[in-house]
């Protein structure tokens, strides 16, 4: 059993979760508290002890079942023996009709045997089963093996299996029985291949080292992450953020220009007799309010997202953050990110603003900006603009950039591109860059993540 | 009442927390008492308004111990949070013993004799006497067991989780003046959370996790007949109903249990025989404290009833936004 645990522990950091070692020595006192006997207070003792996340839980009652419960094959119902001799010389002869393996395919759901593992191993190989470590591979995975042993078309061959023993003269009644007891029988063998697929993947995950190669994802550009590299930095930005936050939280400056703090200044004061010689306030910080505009199309997404959920992670050490998407026009985006991941916001930002090619143009967003949203920034404002400045030879709309960063407290472009590229093809980096008060480039997570920390320190 | 009742079993505990007038699910009494039994915080989590704070008093009933508790908001520090020197009361006993004083210091020859023996006297200013106890050092220094709830502590800052994090790993606390502190008795921490913020992975780890979310209807309604006995069982099971489909709508702040409660002593008042139109119109405000959630609401109420409730969703949000 105990085994069984470590596994599962594994499994769940293979899987996301982060689990310290003190917390799994907390899981076996736990269970060695409750037992293992009732199935509930087990569940409950590993889950209160392992999982401090509320976005983890689901990872959990996934991977749970998997470990601990009993995973017999799904009972099959045997046919062979119920049959009349006359049905089964019927049967026989139809089954003729048919291919080798489709007959062997036959015969085992009408005799209702489920699957050995050697079968259920062979199938995995067929499929890359080993290979697979995440949960959501598993209906596809299952599928595949259900494929691979040809239940595609075992449907069609079911039906004319039917047509034949019709003509061959059963009896409608037990024809439907049949049909009925093979497809059950059919559908416990997918389960099966479900059961085992699911089982299989969280074998490979509790075998995975957690975390490896994160490092080098910090450092990998934009352009060059695929869509799983993305996923796990969508995990690793939440610790990001947690330690960015902290960070921040220690090095803000109190700013001393709160209310009068009588108390303290009392306290502060006895050695003088009372007499209030130095004034204590109350502690009051500041903290920058930001304005985020990003470019969303297709080649930003990556930048875009990240920096968005890295912001919003901070929210807290951040007295507000209004954020704007732009692709051929603005949109203001903050709303979007109410009870949402970054991810979810920006899939639901595209929808309602789908990107076509060549059409990204910054100046008629800049236009919409300060048409509808200019009270966003004032003298207290930090405006970060997130994008590449590729204009498609639209007009840049210095007047209003300028404009905008004459408003703002601090004006900072986090572009992905390398300084060399600025001002090439349709490039206006280096006519919007004399407005900044600080052009970044940022191409990897690593490089953000430091942006970020910078443009939050006080000046 | 016992004091400090200890369990035998989570089921021992469901039943006493039931008799405080708390209807703990198996899931909620099961890690409360391994919470107990390990000596570990339990950090609970879950929207406003589901009884998290009410857990802890529950606990603290069904114990027979103290409840203590420490509202987190914003700007907390230690000095709210564990003790502060009296100075005004130090400054007054000084002013007060003057004569004390110097007859204590009478007779002395120098300067210096009159410092030493003023320095033998020095502890009285520094006692307990003068410490001014704040939740946590009370919690530590009590003679009976407690319950010690930190509520809110998303809105602490930072730097006060930390501080926490000190204090809740071995229930100590060095006063400079006195020397170090240690608890008579482990007490049961209850933290609360509305997960405004993350808290961090180090403050996690030192505690049991128990997500509390909005119960089901059954449960729902077990809730509001004990609470609410004066409600007829036909109404309270509609208003329950009512409460749960709103949670299915994209409101900007769904109905908690407390709010379900509010509007059932609000329709015991008011008199309330159904849940017709009439009601639902003047009522409603106790449930929904938003007034574009309300507005809402009322719409949805209006249409034929053979519409579904259900909301559409994103496609209603853009709608707003556009």
């Amino acid at each position: 059993m105990e085994d069984r645990i470590i596994k599962f522990i594994s499994a769940l950091r293979g899987g996301g979760v982060r689990v310290s070692l003190a917390e799994s020595a907390d899981a076996f006192n736990a269970v060695h508290h409750l037992g293992i006997t009732d199935r509930e207070a087990f569940r409950l003792s590993l889950r209160a002890t392992l999982v401090k996340d509320a976005r983890d839980l689901p990872a959990f009652d996934e991977l749970f079942p998997l470990f601990f419960d009993a995973n017999g094959a799904p009972p099959l119902m045997d046919l062979a023996h119920d049959l009349t001799p006359e049905e089964a010389a019927m049967l026989a002869q139809a089954l003729k009709q048919f291919s080798d393996r489709l007959r062997s395919l036959l015969e085992r759901l009408i005799r209702g045997e489920s699957l050995s593992q050697e079968e259920i191993d062979q199938l995995g190989q067929m499929v890359g089963l080993n290979r697979a470590n995440d949960l959501r591979q598993r209906e596809w995975m299952a599928r595949r093996m259900g494929q691979a042993l040809g239940f595609r078309e075992v449907q069609d061959a079911l039906r004319q299996l039917m047509e034949l023993l019709d003509q061959l003269g059963m009896s409608k009644r037990r024809l439907e029985q049949l049909r009925q007891i093979l497809q059950a029988n059919q559908q416990a063998l997918q389960k099966q291949l479900r059961q085992q697929a699911g089982q299989r993947i969280a074998e490979n995950l509790s075998q995975q080292r957690p975390d490896d190669g994160i490092e080098g994802l910090l450092d990998r550009p934009f352009n060059a992450l695929s869509e799983q590299d993305m996923d796990r930095l969508r995990k690793e930005i939440r610790r990001l953020a947690a330690v960015l936050r902290s960070r921040i939280a220690l090095r803000q400056k109190r700013a001393k220009s709160g209310q009068l703090d009588a108390k303290a200044t009392i306290r502060a004061n006895l050695k003088h007799g009372s007499v209030p010689i130095e004034i204590k306030h109350r502690d009051h910080r500041l903290k920058p309010r930001l304005v985020v505009i990003c470019d969303i199309s297709t080649s930003m997404r990556p930048c875009s997202e990240l920096m968005l959920s890295l912001v919003f992670g901070l929210q807290d050490q951040i007295s507000k953050t209004q954020a704007f998407a732009f692709i051929d026009r603005l949109e203001y985006i903050t709303p979007d990110f109410v009870g949402r991941d970054a991810n979810g916001a920006v899939a639901q930002v595209l929808q309602r603003m789908p990107s076509g090619y060549y059409n990204t143009d910054l100046g008629y967003s800049l236009e919409n900006f300060t048409h509808d949203y200019l009270d966003t920034v004032d003298r207290r404002t930090i405006l970060i603009v997130v994008g590449d400045a590729r204009n498609n030879y639209n007009n840049p709309r210095l007047d209003l950039f300028d404009d905008l960063a004459r408003r703002s407290r601090r004006t900072i472009w986090l572009n992905p591109e390398p300084p060399m590229l600025w001002g090439t093809g349709d490039s206006d980096m280096l006519k919007y860059a004399p407005m900044c008060g600080v052009v970044l480039q940022v191409s990897t997570l690593g490089e953000l993540a430091a942006a970020v920390d910078r443009l939050l320190v006080q000046q | 009442m016992t004091s400090d009742r200890s369990f035998a079993s989570p089921v021992d505990l469901k039943a006493a927390l039931g008799e405080q007038q708390y209807i703990a699910s198996d899931e909620i009494a099961t890690i409360l008492y391994l919470s107990q039994q390990l000596g570990k915080p339990l950090l609970t989590e879950g929207p406003a308004g589901v009884g998290k704070t009410e857990l802890a008093k529950a606990i603290a009933g069904a114990t027979g111990r103290e409840l203590i508790r420490l509202q987190c908001y914003e700007g907390l520090d230690e000095t709210k949070a564990l003790y502060e020197w009296e100075y005004a009361k130090q400054i007054l006993y000084t002013q007060l013993l003057r004569d004390k004083l110097q007859e204590t210091l009478a007779g002395t020859s120098g300067l210096a004799a009159a410092a030493d023996r003023l320095a033998a006297e020095e502890d009285v200013f520094f006692s307990m006497r003068f410490l001014l106890q704040r939740p946590l050092l009370k919690s530590i220094l009590s003679e009976q067991p407690t319950v010690l709830l930190i509520d809110e502590i998303d809105r602490a800052d930072a730097e006060f989780e930390a501080f926490l994090l000190e204090v809740l790993s071995d229930f100590q606390v060095s006063v400079p003046e006195l020397g170090t502190l240690v608890a008579r008795h482990r007490p049961l921490v209850v933290l609360t959370s509305n997960n405004t913020r993350e808290l961090s992975e180090a403050l996690k780890r030192r505690c049991l996790y128990l997500f509390i979310d909005y119960p089901t209807a059954d449960q729902e309604l077990a809730v509001v007949r004990l609470k609410v006995p004066e409600l007829a069982p036909r109404l309270a099971r509609q208003a329950v109903e009512l409460v749960q489909r709103l949670r299915d709508m994209d409101l900007r702040k769904s109905p908690s249990i407390s709010e379900t409660l509010d509007w059932a002593r609000a329709l015991v008042t008011l008199n309330a025989h159904n849940l017709d139109q009439q009601t639902l119109q003047t009522t409603l405000s106790v449930l929904l404290k938003h007034e574009s959630d309300l507005q809402r609401v009322r719409a949805e109420m209006q249409r034929p009833a053979d519409r579904p409730l259900r909301d559409e969703g994103d496609s209603a949000r853009y709608r707003r936004l556009n």
